[in-house]
């Protein structure tokens, strides 16, 4: 089982292959810092596509070997964005990564119903594992950047994809908590009316295999103490594998709270598509950065 | 003056009359401990009202020295709640503590139309943190008292809470609304009550503060990550009060920064006619002390 998130670099190493990846506008300084550490560490070819004459000057800057890069000429956004999507679909490249474009641009081009990356009929959604020196092992996170309100079938797609996130780090049964501001049930927290129906959905098969309780508070999920201190009697057990958030609200200031005030690192990934693709925020921290793209060759 | 620990907050009640507070039911072991350990600090001068029996059995059990501390001896719990808000009311105390009640009894209380605490003014909570990774105290609000406020109970939040960090000695508090994203976005209520919160406070509607947002967490507390994000704001990395969309985000925030960033908070609710402290079972008699040591400065 994967713990930590530097075990997940060295599990990538193991598989002894070589990811490639196509990065959509490379020449950006802390794309490309991330991108070549994979390179220099051995798990990974980037194809670079972009404006030649700026994706060296940026590895002058870094001081990088623009000779280790396999480049792709191409300026416009849209165009570029297109060109990467189309050498994953072909086989060309494994890994679809944004670089320095318009995070509108990068996500049409990978929507597209025909020549897009989608699984058809798949709910877009983001899992992050996130580690944290306050607790033994990662805990996986969903949505932190995409769908503002789920309702019951996107938060069923977000379980199953942070189960199968799991599962890939070795966890055979993860411990999935439903998050919410309170144990109860109440009107007041309609958000939470979903959980008992997902509980059964495990039973139904309808959620991938694993412990599931909800609602519950940060404490209840996390914390072994605040179980047993409160008496609760859930399968989850203060040892949650699995954060699953009621909003986007709730989740994104969550886990930016754990990298600011926690001493948290993370490696996140879009999901809901056929190859891995990796798309992350600029405040990134450079090793959660290098972190997104270990674990994009994980899933791949 | 800026303050960086909760224990800085005793600066400010150096050589100021020291307030009244009167604890009701107080045969409470763990606020009973806080509460006289306050008082032996001089922070504040108690006066404990409940079952004399039961106080005086759990200070010899306790080793608790209750020489000199006014005792009103009071049986019958719904009585001595009353009479300890009558007596803050009537100015005879400056802060009602919990003891051995429920909330709800007690709020009821407060809420009585007769010789009640309310003052026409929206109750809300308030939290200060003291966070290793963060340069001074940060206050979240609202995490734990209304549970869906809409912009006008939003800006009496906001109003109780600048009244609060202005006794705190901060002139004009830098306050980040919230959201998940720092761009209005229309799906989300909360970045557009940030705006029109935003730009009530730069046509002077609401005073002695500088509001900011929709800023997402990172931005709201490093100047780093607004950088990187190209967000310019008097607020980023400078906040000293987070407003929280809702109650739920707020107690999800409010609980990791306790138990992932292992936080030393302080509590009260604001808007009464004095500071009220409600802390759960669940709170360390640190986290009640504290909130003692905050309710005694927010009154001077």
């Amino acid at each position: 089982m994967i713990r930590t998130l530097d075990q997940l670099v060295e599990s990538v190493k193991t598989r002894n292959r070589k990811f490639r990846i196509a990065v959509t506008l490379a020449q950006d300084i802390n794309t490309l810092g991330a991108v070549y550490r994979a390179v220099e560490e051995g798990f990974v070819e980037a194809i670079l596509i972009g404006e030649p004459d700026k994706i060296r000057r940026v590895c002058d800057q870094l001081s990088i070997d623009y000779s280790r890069f396999q480049i792709v000429g191409l300026a416009e956004q849209a165009e570029a964005a297109e060109r990467a999507v189309a050498m994953v679909r072909s086989g060309e490249a494994d890994i679809l990564m944004k670089g320095l474009i318009g995070t509108d641009y990068f996500l049409r081009a990978v929507m597209d119903k025909e020549k897009g990356l989608m699984k058809p009929g798949a709910v877009m959604s983001y899992v992050c594992a996130i580690q944290v020196p306050d607790y033994d092992k990662l805990l996986f996170i969903t949505d932190t950047a995409v769908i503002p309100f789920p309702d019951l079938g996107q938060k069923v797609a977000m379980a199953n994809y942070a189960i199968d996130m799991a599962v890939r780090f070795g966890i055979k049964k993860p411990k999935l908590a439903l998050v919410g501001a309170s144990e109860k049930l109440s009107k007041h927290f309609p958000s939470s009316a979903d959980y008992p129906l997902m509980c059964k959905m495990v039973e139904s098969g309808e959620i991938s295999d694993c412990i599931i309780d909800g609602p519950l508070d940060i404490f209840l999920a996390c914390d072994r103490e605040a179980v047993k201190i409160k008496g609760i009697d859930t399968p989850v057990a203060g040892e949650a594998d699995i954060l699953l958030f009621p909003s986007l609200e709730s989740c994104n200031p969550f886990y930016k709270g754990l990298m600011q005030f926690g001493r948290g690192e993370l490696a996140g990934m879009l999901t809901g598509t056929t190859h891995p693709v990796v798309l992350m925020s600029r405040s990134e921290s450079e090793n959660s950065k290098f972190y997104c793209i270990a674990l994009s060759c994980l899933m791949a | 003056m800026e303050l960086k620990k909760l224990s800085d907050l005793r600066k400010l009640i150096e050589g100021k009359p020291i307030k009244k507070l009167v604890l009701a039911a107080a045969h409470d072991i763990q606020s009973l401990g806080a509460v006289l350990r306050a008082s032996s600090e001089k922070i504040i001068e108690p006066i404990l009202i409940g079952n004399k029996d039961l106080i005086d059995k759990i200070a010899a059990e306790s080793d608790y020295d209750l020489k000199g501390i006014s005792i009103i001896d009071e049986k019958d719990n719904i009585k001595a709640i009353n009479l300890a808000v009558q007596m803050v009311s009537r100015g005879e105390a400056d802060v009602l503590m919990k003891g051995n009640v429920g909330t709800s009894d007690l709020l009821k209380s407060v809420l009585n139309k007769e010789w009640g605490l309310r003052r026409g003014n929206l109750l809300s909570h308030f939290a200060l943190f003291e966070v290793d990774n963060y340069h001074k105290l940060i206050a979240l609000t609202d995490v734990a008292m209304n549970i869906a406020p809409d912009l006008t109970d939003k800006i009496a939040i906001v109003n109780n809470s600048v009244k609060c960090l202005n006794n705190l000695g901060i002139k004009e508090p830098k306050i980040a609304v919230l959201g998940a994203v720092e761009m209005v976005n229309e799906s989300m209520q909360a970045t557009m009550d940030a705006a029109l919160l935003s730009k009530m406070n730069q046509r002077g509607q609401i005073k002695n503060c500088i509001i900011d947002g929709p800023l997402a967490f990172d931005n709201a507390v490093s100047l780093e990550s607004a950088r990187h994000k190209g967000i310019k704001s008097e607020v980023a990395g400078e906040t000293d009060l987070l407003l929280m969309p809702d109650i739920e985000v707020g107690n999800v925030l409010y609980k990791s920064m306790v138990f992932f960033a292992k936080s030393k908070v302080a509590s009260i609710i604001l808007g009464a006619a004095a500071p009220i402290i409600l802390t759960s079972r669940s709170d360390s008699e640190q986290a009640k002390f504290d909130s003692i040591l905050l309710s005694a400065a927010a009154s001077q």
